[in-house]
C-alpha cells in the first residue's frame, strides 16, 4: 500500500521508471503507469483487511514476480535503473549505487514472495472441505 | 491450486484497479495526468541514446509546414533572433540530418551568455526548485508536452538557430526525447547539454527558481 502512493500520485513519474527499465514497449508504458498501481494498492487493502485474501495475494504475488523479473533482468544486463518501487524520483545514485540496490531489492522481493506463499498456503481450502 | 472463483476475483480486482486508475487520471492536474498510450520509440533500446538517426519528421524543412502541423502564424519575425549571430552560426550550424548534438559545458556557458533559447526537459515540480536562468519549461514526460511544443512552433522562431536543450544529466534521456519533437516540428541545429542541471549547478552558475523563466 505505501509503494503505491507515490505511483498514484505521480503517473509521469512512475511511467519515467517503468520507460528506464526498458523491457516495456512503447504504447503500454503509459497504461501500465496508470493501472499497476492502483492494483497493488488495492492488493495491499486486501491483505491487510483479510477481504480477497487469496486473490490479494495471488495479485500481489504476480505484481512481486513481475518486479522480479524486471529487476533481475536489468541486473543480468548490466542496466542500473532506479527501482522506483518505494519513490518515483530519481535518487541521483551513481550506477554503482544503483546496482547493489537492485540486488537488495531482488532479495527483498523474494522473501516478500515467500509470505504470499505462506498466505496462499494458509487460505488454501482442504481437499475434504472441497465440494 | 487456484480455483474458478480465484481467477474471478483476481480479475474483477484488476477491473476494480482500472476503473480506479481511470477515475484517477480523468480528475489529475495536467502534471499528474498521462495518456493511456505514450509513445516512446525508444522504449526498448538499451543502448545510448541516438543523436545520428533522425525521426521521420512531419516537417520536411522549416519553411513547408506538414498539414499536421500549424503554420507558423504570419507575424513570425522575419529575422533571425540574436542567438543565431555569424559566429554562432559558423560554430553551431544548424544540422538536418540529425535530431540532436551533444554539447561540451563551455559551448553551454558561450550559447547561455549570447541569449540562446535553453529547454528544460525535466517536470515542472522539479524545473521550479531551480533551472537555468531564462530556460523554459518543456517537460517530456508530462501530458501537455505536445500542446507547449506546438505553442513553441507557433512562435515562429528562426528553427536554424541553436536551442539547447538539458535535462538531469548522466543517463537521463528526457533531452533526448524532447530533441526528437522539436525535431519533428522542423527544428533544425537542437543541441543537448549532455551532463545537464548537476553539471551547471557544480561548476556553480547562477539558478533561478519558480515555474517562469
Amino acid at each position: 500500500m505505501i509503494a503505491a502512493i507515490p505511483k498514484i500520485v505521480d503517473p509521469p513519474a512512475f511511467a519515467h521508471m517503468i520507460y528506464n527499465y526498458r523491457l516495456v514497449p512503447g504504447g503500454a508504458i503509459n497504461a501500465m503507469a496508470l493501472l499497476l498501481p492502483w492494483v497493488e494498492l488495492l492488493a495491499g487493502i486486501g491483505l491487510i483487511l483479510g477481504v480477497w485474501k487469496r486473490e490479494a495475494a495471488i495479485v500481489a504475488g504476480l505484481l512481486l514476480l513481475v518486479f522480479l523479473v524486471a529487476i533481475g533482468v536489468n541486473l543480468a544486463r548490466g542496466h542500473a535503473v532506479d527501482c522506483g518501487c518505494f519513490d518515483v524520483r530519481s535518487a541521483g545514485k551513481s550506477r554503482d549505487e544503483l546496482l547493489l540496490d537492485m540486488r537488495r531489492v531482488l532479495i527483498r522481493d523474494v522473501g516478500l514472495l515467500l509470505l504470499v506463499a505462506q498466505v496462499l498456503a494458509a487460505t488454501r481450502t482442504p481437499r475434504w472441505n472441497r465440494p | 491450486m487456484v480455483r474458478g472463483s480465484d481467477v474471478a476475483r483476481v480479475f474483477a480486482l484488476i477491473v476494480l484497479g482500472a476503473g480506479a486508475a481511470a477515475l484517477s487520471n480523468v480528475t489529475a492536474s495536467t502534471q499528474r495526468k498521462l495518456a493511456w498510450v505514450g509513445s516512446y520509440p525508444r522504449a526498448l533500446d538499451t543502448g545510448a541514446p541516438a543523436t545520428t538517426s533522425p525521426p521521420t519528421r512531419l516537417v520536411p524543412t522549416a519553411s513547408a509546414p506538414a498539414a499536421s502541423v500549424p503554420a507558423a502564424p504570419t507575424s513570425a519575425p522575419a529575422a533571425p533572433p540574436a542567438a543565431f549571430e555569424p559566429d554562432l552560426a559558423r560554430d553551431f550550424p544548424p544540422h538536418p540530418g540529425k535530431a540532436a548534438v551533444e554539447i561540451s559545458s563551455e559551448a553551454v556557458e558561450r550559447l547561455h551568455d549570447r541569449k540562446a533559447l535553453f529547454l528544460d526537459a525535466r517536470r515542472s515540480s522539479v524545473y521550479a526548485e531551480g533551472h537555468i536562468p531564462g530556460a523554459r519549461s518543456l517537460p517530456v514526460w508530462e501530458s501537455d508536452i505536445d500542446t507547449r511544443v506546438k505553442a513553441l512552433f507557433e512562435e515562429g522562431l528562426d528553427q536554424r538557430a541553436p536551442v539547447v536543450i538539458y535535462c538531469s544529466g548522466g543517463n537521463c534521456e528526457d533531452s533526448h526525447m524532447l530533441a526528437e519533437k522539436l525535431y519533428m516540428v522542423g527544428f533544425d541545429n537542437v543541441l543537448i547539454y549532455k551532463d545537464g542541471f548537476p553539471d551547471w549547478q557544480k561548476r556553480r552558475h547562477p539558478v533561478a527558481t519558480g515555474a517562469n523563466p
